[in-house]
């Protein structure tokens, strides 16, 4: 299967991603409802993005009391909006983070891969971002690890 | 099959609708008063003046008149306006741009001035347009905008702090990280009104020509800190945008005059320019570069650091970096990659060859937070007045002699302060040179305005120096030439044949403030006009061809014009200084005196963009072709 593969030492923090996924999935530019989000390390001198892995285990839709989660075409975990009753259970099952609710339509909403062609991996113009068939994995532990100690180390050294 | 008829329209007024992409809102802020607001701004305004430089020059012309005249830099009338455009926050590269408009301490004249990182991008999503700043406040506060959520806060705990502490501390109360909030901020030297002093944000981005820090310290204004909104941007035509956005990074990566920029920055400066006879040396003592240049090549630039990219909102540009000095007196040091114009201000000005150091100093700059450029010719100045007795170490408390980094920064930090000497080398070089006299005078580098020229040997690129004598922002005012063919000017010049250079500095005039007004970094700006055109009209849905671009920033020049006039700098101040207009008597540019063709260069140059040679007023016949024609009443009455 085709999955988001994340390379974080490539990224450079310029949150383009963010911008081009809330367009696919919104129709308007509002990072805030991007289902892709960059977090910063060691202060603000490295970034990484993170979004759904697309486990195998799928916590998500084992949690949803309404079979509201399902699996798309891309092969992507998927909310059915008609179905999602907005309890909220699938954001506090996922152990990612990547589940997000929106106040606004009382709808949890995920990465669905756009349906086949991620818009993130598109915009991002370090190629951070790769839409590739590999079996995925924690793209980004062994990064924050690095780079966690890095700001221990730092902390020491004051 | 029948043949429609066109009928005429009904001749009823239509209001215009809101444009696309934008907020739709200036966020008001009246420090005397405490109190902020939002006000609505019209979509006539919008099509007229875009945002960024186009609105600020508007407000100040509507807002800081007193009498004939115009107030000060330093009256709490005085508009300080942060203002971005519709581009900022759509994908489009570098599109987290701040345009900073107000009357700056250095000319008591009208600025435009920007800087990046994602203030911009942040402001847009928060729902404003623009930030308008007025009156001063009695204690110091900073404005923290979350959404709707605008609120003065006790800035008290900040003050003393410089530019990268003062982040630091807001993002910690905040309990924010990365850029999630962007901070805008003035380091000791606005806190205690440095003239030269600059505004800075989101580690490494400086809003710095013109004083526009020290007007932020006297209103008492610490920082600015914006979280990153939740609302959404509405684009006219998102698709359009998109597909603009990549134009332009097609440009940018493969086009020759933004290529290089697009691989290592603006770091190729340093060797280019210095083959040309337009790096600064010395002080301008020299023309001749003291170091193999090829020690100083872009890769070169980068050896001896660990960099991590640190890039603007949406941009793919890759030229800002963060790095880490991995060896020597600075090991371990986090440093902010200097421009071109740091290892010429903090470097090559100064007589400096330690890289590590040059690049530790660049920094400290941005973070006591003072114009980089106007540094460099106020430490350079000051080296030589060392060298040549006009400046003694009693006077300035200790020895200065060319290269010395670490004193430099002693110097850097009494200026700050206003401490001992370094209250009056705070004024700038202008007025400590002036104050000085004789040959400290003739030996300093300014133009008669009072304004920085940016980090060149001017004498050897004589459009700019044109451009930074007659500009009205106190800073370059007419653009970049590239893409020249595109305005139908030649593609090569004679730098050294004033009318030619005037004609093309009258040629390019008006794409630095159309730029500056639709809230695109300078550097992403290189692109060909008809991509931003093309941008703006998905972004709005108003058409814009090249020439309405053009026209749209002259109309803003016209305006900046006006209020520069109003604020009494007139024609008279519109030439350089003795050592800024000399003639270079050694390396690549040897001989070539601007001197000598200066009066022709600016005859040519008011011939070219139509302004009046005596009063300096633009005509009223250009100000009417510019569909300016209050603007022709107001400047002059009955004749117009």
């Amino acid at each position: 299967m085709k999955v988001l593969k994340l390379i974080p030492e490539r990224c450079t923090g310029c949150l383009r991603c963010e911008l081009a996924c809330s367009y696919m999935q919104t129709g308007v530019f509002q990072p805030s409802k991007s289902v892709i989000r960059v977090s910063p390390f060691e202060g603000h001198t490295s970034y990484a993005p993170y979004t759904c892995t697309q486990c195998a285990e799928g916590w998500c839709m084992t949690a949803c009391p309404v079979g509201a989660i399902t699996i798309n075409a891309a092969g992507a975990k998927d909310v059915l909006d008609d179905k999602c009753v907005g309890c909220k259970l699938c954001t506090v099952a996922c152990p990612y983070g990547t589940m997000f609710y929106d106040g606004s339509t009382r709808k949890a909403f995920k990465c669905n891969l756009c349906g086949g062609d991620p818009a993130c991996a598109h915009a991002c113009p370090t190629a951070a971002i790769e839409y590739v068939d590999t079996d995925t994995v924690d793209w980004i532990g062994d990064f924050a690890a690095q780079r966690f100690d890095t700001v221990l180390a730092m902390e020491g050294a004051r | 099959m029948t043949t429609a008829t066109l009928t005429p329209r009904p001749k009823t007024k239509v209001e215009p609708t809101m444009p696309g992409a934008y907020a739709g809102k200036l966020l008001r802020v009246d420090l005397t008063k405490r109190k902020c607001w939002a006000e609505p701004w019209s979509p006539a305004d919008m099509r007229d003046w875009i945002g960024g430089a186009g609105l600020g020059a508007m407000i100040l012309y509507r807002e800081t008149a007193r009498g004939k005249g115009n107030v000060s830099w330093d009256h709490p009338d005085n508009r300080l306006v942060l203002a971005t455009g519709p581009l900022a926050g759509l994908p489009v590269w570098g599109t987290g741009a701040l345009t900073v408009v107000t009357i700056g301490a250095m000319t008591n004249g009208p600025t435009s001035t920007q800087a990046n990182g994602f203030f911009g991008a942040n402001l847009k999503y928060s729902g404003y347009d623009a930030i308008v700043i007025q009156g001063q406040s009695r204690d110091w506060v900073y404005l923290y905008i979350n959404d709707d959520q605008v609120e003065l806060r006790n800035a008290k705990s900040l003050l003393g702090k410089d530019t990268w502490e003062t982040q630091d501390a807001l993002n910690r109360d905040v309990g924010m990280g990365g850029h999630h909030l962007s901070v805008y901020a003035i380091g000791p030297a606005g806190e205690n009104l440095v003239r030269f002093a600059a505004i800075h944000g989101d580690y490494g981005h400086v809003a710095s020509k013109n004083g526009c820090g020290a007007v932020m310290g006297k209103k008492k204004l610490k920082a600015v800190a914006i979280v990153r909104g939740t609302q959404a941007l509405r684009a006219n035509d998102p698709r359009g945008v998109v597909q603009a956005a990549d134009d332009v990074a097609h440009d940018l990566k493969t086009d020759p005059s933004a290529k290089s920029l697009y691989e290592w920055g603006t770091l190729p400066g340093v060797a280019n320019l210095g083959k040309m006879g337009v790096l600064p040396i010395k002080n301008y003592t020299t023309n001749v570069p003291y170091d193999d240049l090829t020690k100083w090549e872009a890769p070169k630039l980068r050896q001896g650091f660990d960099h991590r990219g640190h890039q603007c909102n949406a941009c793919g540009m890759h030229h800002c970096h963060m790095a880490v000095v991995q060896s020597g007196r600075y090991k371990g040091v986090m440093v902010d990659e200097p421009e071109y114009e740091g290892w010429s201000g903090a470097g090559w000005t100064l007589g400096a060859t330690d890289k590590e150091g040059v690049a530790w100093l660049n920094t400290q700059i941005d973070r006591a937070c003072v114009d980089v450029n106007e540094f460099g010719w106020l430490c350079g100045w000051v080296m030589e007045g060392v060298e040549k007795g006009w400046i003694t170490p009693k006077q300035l408390g200790f020895d200065l002699k060319w290269g010395d980094i670490q004193g430099a920064n002693r110097l850097l930090q009494m200026v700050n302060r206003r401490e001992g000497f370094g209250d009056l080398l705070a004024e700038g070089v202008k007025l400590a040179a002036e104050k000085l006299g004789g040959a400290a005078r003739d030996s300093a580098i300014y133009t008669m305005q009072g304004a920085s020229p940016r980090g060149h040997d001017h004498r050897g690129r004589w459009d700019e120096m044109l451009d930074t004598c007659t500009g009205s922002t106190g800073t370059l005012e007419s653009g970049v030439p590239v893409h020249v063919a595109e305005l139908g000017l030649p593609t090569r010049i004679n730098p050294f044949n004033g009318v030619e250079v005037a004609t093309q500095v009258v040629g390019i005039r008006g794409r630095r403030h159309f730029e500056d007004s639709i809230g695109i970094c300078i550097f992403t700006g290189r692109t060909r006009l008809e991509n931003l055109c093309r941008a703006i009209e998905a972004a709005t849905g108003h058409t814009y061809t090249v020439k309405d671009a053009m026209r749209m920033g002259q109309r803003t020049a016209a305006v900046f014009r006006a209020v520069r006039l109003r604020c009494g700098i007139g024609v008279d101040r519109e030439k350089p200084s003795t050592r800024y207009g000399s003639t270079p008597h050694d390396g690549p540019a040897k001989g070539q005196a601007v001197s000598a063709q200066w009066e022709k260069m600016v005859d040519t140059w008011y011939a070219g963009v139509g302004y009046d040679r005596k009063s300096g007023k633009p005509l009223p016949a250009t100000l009417k072709a510019l569909g300016l024609d209050w603007l022709a009443k107001d400047l002059w009455g009955s004749k117009a």
